[in-house]
């Protein structure tokens, strides 16, 4: 897609004009755009990201190259960002939300609120609480007043701990008043497993489920998106339920800090408009997320708002790293 | 029974389209092309082709993502016969009898061999996934966590017949693998264990920068040191096919590595490694003659190929039944139906079944293609053998190397490949084998995550690991195996086979 | 002297099993009804530690080889070399791009270890970076670092 020559045309002249900063936000973009998505490629988010990436760089006039960093569950690509790339706009990073939870966990490298220019918020994925389909839970209430009769003996699967699902769980258990008990399997695939097999009484996951409700072998309690599903009607979101609560482990875009607004304002748009472009819709739809979009001030001041309601429940959880 | 036969019509009606055809020999043909070269996994391959598939049918596509994996599993053995690598992790074991038929002169017959009992594997599974799929779904989710921690005690005995020799070796090799595997992040508790406060360690150590480390690199290392002029391989090289006493000594074992890789395939987290270990602990364990394993015997190389062959049949039971992938290659052929939005679950058989047919179709004609593939390659690879070793081992280094960056595009993983193989360089000079600390590496990590949420969901009860029946089993089986391993009369026969060894 | 290896190779097992044994214990080895993070860990190196300390008998009682005997009539510095070009080789991989630090990695393992004649060495050193980098990149469409050739 990218053809070499003129790669290599843009990267001779990026390097011949150094230093005109204020020319370079004008005239942004002059050479292709590295995004690093922190996943391994064919996942869904990477083809998520690859679809709104193209679309993308059509508005922007400049290919938005795709620079697979696994590793760290997501943190590795953003932080290499923070630490070594320039805030010049061509190295962008996909931001999931280890990368605020993480440095509640343990001691990172990075400083979620300071080391990233946040630029736009753009979607999330589908959670749900499941049960088995001929179990005695047909819904939510019926779980919480099992959980309420025989405290902790609710025992509910998610695909490992610390993530937004086991967070999640948690923080529905506070507000209800009961105790769950946490079972962390490894993925999600064993997850759905457990709860047909019996072995947990209900699972939090993404939407892996759905084919199995829909033969009736598993049954869907609650979804935790903002609006209920096109395909569940009848399933109660979290709010219907009566919490304030949306869970979608949403993503976004950012750069190192210290960006030029102009630029931020440029990548936003395009972004934007890839969002809104039908063709990314559909990928969306096929891959169960859902848009969750922030502008660049909304995204900042999203994540302070985050990181101290997730600070809460990770040190109720006992997951916060010891202060050192 | 008609109406399978007719369905099975059906799904060839699908397969034998021609663009379909073609579909499944470009798979398999990357497949092999991934399986031959070391480090690349079908999963890389697999998940960077997953958009190119989308312009097609979903047949098509989805066709020829099955047929990468596969073809890749057929392909993953050529590399541990000829050099030494495992060409993937499944592939580990197919490297100490392998290897050693390579250096007596005889790569033909093993890479013969591997080819055709894993067209012999790979088709009996196929055959079994028709009949008994539906039914044995239910045996995927049967197993609990305790039921798994149960299985990885039993995996884990199977040390006591993999290796020859010094058996306190093989179980400070497999204990220390076992310790590596629990690197990263605590799956229970999101502590970081052993990480060092490095980021990359967070999900820990990866398989394959561990395998081309511990079997390729030292290899390469092991042999340098001596004279190189020295051809490694003995220069004559005898027939290219197996012989009528090869295929007597191995129809058995293929048969039984073909049951046991099918049933491992099935569980979600089992898989291929583990089948290919137990496969040929099997043979060891039951053959007249234990000494020969390790020093070229055929069925060391037909059993776990059978093994992991049949193993890539079984695994597509609780995907297709289930939509539940028991693997990560599988997880993505499910992100291959969603993308041509397709849900593969329990009503796919019948929403769908021309698709579902015809895919299983396909893995017939895929595994003829492949053996039409496989065996006039097998002159062309032990050619490579006549290369001069000054040659071939930097390209030996050269493909271990990208093969390991590609699986993750991680240079951190290229320096893990290379510490490992100084340490695996180092266990040959003082005599440890790599091969346990692979199978502790794989089972440790399941077997303390599965004990733990055993317990959690026990409430700290042990004795539900003996009051679930299939958990029972698999521990008492594990006890009757440790005892018949330390009997007198075994003991006497390893205790010869070790001086033999040593002497 | 005589340096018994086998000696050293359980003083090395040793030390790892006493890591793990303080390791273990920091994360928490919790019960056997409640297994903490640390406790394989912690248990891996007592594993480690019983086994070792068995090797650490056998070594004295059999016939010992001296640590010297492993390398006999081994060239131990061409596998310096060689690790020490394949680190070379990591560090300098997303910084030169493949094609451009691939040649020189062939070039140092053809010819230092076992010396191939030039007029052999820098065709294959060109054409497998070549072949490698067209069947990974353009074939299997396999990201590999693109370095300043982009």
């Amino acid at each position: 897609m990218v053809s070499r020559r003129a790669v290599l045309a843009a990267w001779i002249l990026g390097a011949a004009c150094p230093g005109a900063t204020a020319v370079a936000a004008q005239d942004y973009p002059t050479k292709p755009i590295t995004l690093i998505v922190p996943w391994t490629a064919g996942g869904s988010t990477d083809i998520t990201m690859r679809a709104m990436a193209e679309v993308a760089a059509k508005h922007l006039g400049q290919p938005i190259v795709i620079d697979n960093r696994a590793g760290g569950g997501g943190t590795v690509g953003p932080a290499t960002m923070a630490a070594t790339a320039k805030p010049d706009g061509y190295t962008l990073s996909q931001i999931p939300v280890t990368v605020f939870r993480l440095p509640l966990m343990q001691k990172t490298s990075w400083d979620a609120q300071k080391d990233f220019t946040y630029i736009i918020h753009l979607t999330g994925y589908t959670f749900g609480i499941i049960a088995k389909g001929d179990g005695p839970f047909k819904t939510f209430g019926d779980m919480i007043a099992f959980a309420k009769a025989n405290p902790g003996k609710v025992t509910y699967g998610t695909p490992g701990a610390g993530t937004s699902l086991h967070i999640g769980m948690e923080t529905i258990a506070a507000r209800q008043g009961v105790k769950f008990t946490h079972v962390p399997f490894k993925g999600n695939a064993e997850t759905n497993a457990a709860v047909l097999g019996g072995h947990t009484m209900v699972a939090a996951d993404s939407s892996g489920w759905k084919p199995l409700v829909q033969a009736g072998q598993l049954r869907l309690l609650a979804v935790w998106t903002a609006d209920r599903l096109k395909d569940f009607p009848d399933v109660p979101t979290l709010r219907d339920l009566g919490m304030p609560y949306v869970f979608d482990s949403p993503f976004g875009i950012a750069g190192p800090k210290g960006m030029d607004p102009k630029i931020v304002a440029k990548i936003h748009d395009a972004f934007k408009k890839a969002l809104d472009d039908p063709g990314v819709q559909a990928t969306l739809t096929k891959y169960d997320m859902v848009v969750n979009y922030k502008n660049s001030a909304d995204y900042a001041k999203a994540i302070d708002e985050n990181i101290a309601a997730e600070r809460q429940i990770i040190e109720q959880l006992g997951l916060a790293r010891a202060s050192n | 029974m008609p109406e399978i036969l007719a369905s099975v019509g059906q799904g060839f009606g699908v397969a034998l389209q021609p663009l379909n055809l073609l579909a499944c020999f470009i798979g398999v043909f990357i497949g092999t092309l991934v399986g031959v070269l070391p480090g690349i996994g079908p999963i890389s391959a697999m998940s960077l082709l997953l958009p190119v598939t989308l312009s097609g049918t979903p047949e098509a596509g989805i066709i020829m993502m099955a047929g990468i994996y596969y073809g890749s599993m057929y392909g993953g053995s050529t590399t541990s016969i000829l050099v030494n690598i495992p060409g993937e992790a499944a592939s580990v074991v197919t490297c100490l009898d392998g290897h050693q038929m390579a250096r007596q002169g005889r790569a033909g017959p093993a890479l013969g061999m591997a080819a055709l009992s894993s067209f012999i594997a790979g088709t009996l599974a196929i055959i079994a996934l028709m009949f008994v799929a539906p039914a044995l779904s239910r045996v995927a989710i049967a197993f609990g966590p305790a039921e798994y921690f149960s299985l990885m005690v039993l995996g884990l005995t199977l040390l006591a017949f993999l290796t020859q020799g010094a058996i306190l070796k093989s179980l400070i090799m497999a204990t220390a693998g076992g310790v590596i595997g629990l690197i990263g992040l605590d799956s229970i508790t999101a502590q970081p264990r052993l990480t060092f406060d490095r980021l990359e360690l967070f999900d820990g150590i990866g398989l394959v920068p561990l395998v081309m480390g511990l079997f390729g690199v030292a290899e390469v290392l092991t042999n340098i040191e001596r004279r190189l002029s020295r051809d490694v391989i003995a220069a004559r090289i005898g027939s290219l096919l197996p012989t009528r006493d090869d295929w007597r000594a191995s129809a058995a074992p293929i048969g039984r590595g073909t049951v046991l890789g099918f049933l491992l395939g099935i569980l979600p987290g089992g898989g291929a490694v583990i089948a290919s270990f137990a496969a040929y602990a099997l043979e060891r364990r039951f053959s007249r003659d234990p000494g020969r394993f390790g020093r070229g015997a055929i069925e060391g190389v037909a059993a776990p190929e059978a093994a992991n062959n049949a193993a890539a049949g079984g695994a597509f039971i609780p995907l297709m039944t289930l939509g539940i992938p028991p693997n990560v290659v599988m997880a993505l052929l499910l992100g291959a139906f969603v993308v041509h939005g397709l849900q593969p679950g329990p009503l796919m058989m019948t929403q769908n079944a021309g698709l579902f047919w015809g895919i299983v179709a396909s893995m017939y004609v895929g595994n003829v293609m492949l053996l039409v593939l496989n065996l006039p390659l097998i002159g062309m690879w032990v050619q490579l053998l006549r290369l001069p070793y000054n040659l071939l081992f930097p390209l030996i280094l050269l493909f271990s190397i990208v093969g390991v960056y590609a699986s993750q595009n991680n240079v951190f993983d290229i320096y893990v490949m290379i510490g490992f193989g100084l340490f695996g360089y180092l266990c040959r000079k003082f005599g440890y084998e790599p091969a346990p600390m692979v199978l502790g590496f794989v089972l440790g990590p399941m077997l303390e995550n599965n004990l733990r949420k055993a317990l959690i969901l026990s409430q700290g009860e042990l004795s539900g690991f003996l009051t679930r029946p299939i958990s029972a089993a698999c521990l008492l089986l594990a006890a009757a195996l440790l005892v018949s391993a330390t009997l007198p009369t075994l003991r006497r026969k390893r205790d010869a086979i070790a001086l033999e060894e040593g002497g | 002297m005589r340096i018994n290896a086998q000696a050293v190779a359980a003083a090395f097992w040793l030390s790892l099993a006493a890591f793990l044994i303080v390791a273990g214990r920091d994360l928490g080895i919790g019960s056997a009804s409640e297994p903490g993070s640390g406790f394989l860990v912690f248990w891996g190196g007592v594993l480690i530690a019983l086994f070792a300390a068995g090797m650490a008998v056998e070594s004295v009682r059999g016939a010992p080889e001296s640590l010297a005997s492993l390398w006999k009539g081994a060239r131990a510095d061409r596998v310096l070399i060689v690790s020490a070009a394949l680190a070379a080789y990591a560090v300098s991989l997303t910084t030169l791009g493949f094609l451009l630090a691939t040649p020189p990695l062939m070039l140092v393992l053809l010819r230092v270890v076992d010396p191939v004649p030039w007029r052999q060495a820098v065709p294959i050193a060109l054409g497998a970076t070549l072949v490698v980098w067209w069947v990974l990149a353009r074939l299997l469409a396999i990201q590999l670092p693109a370095g300043p050739l982009g």
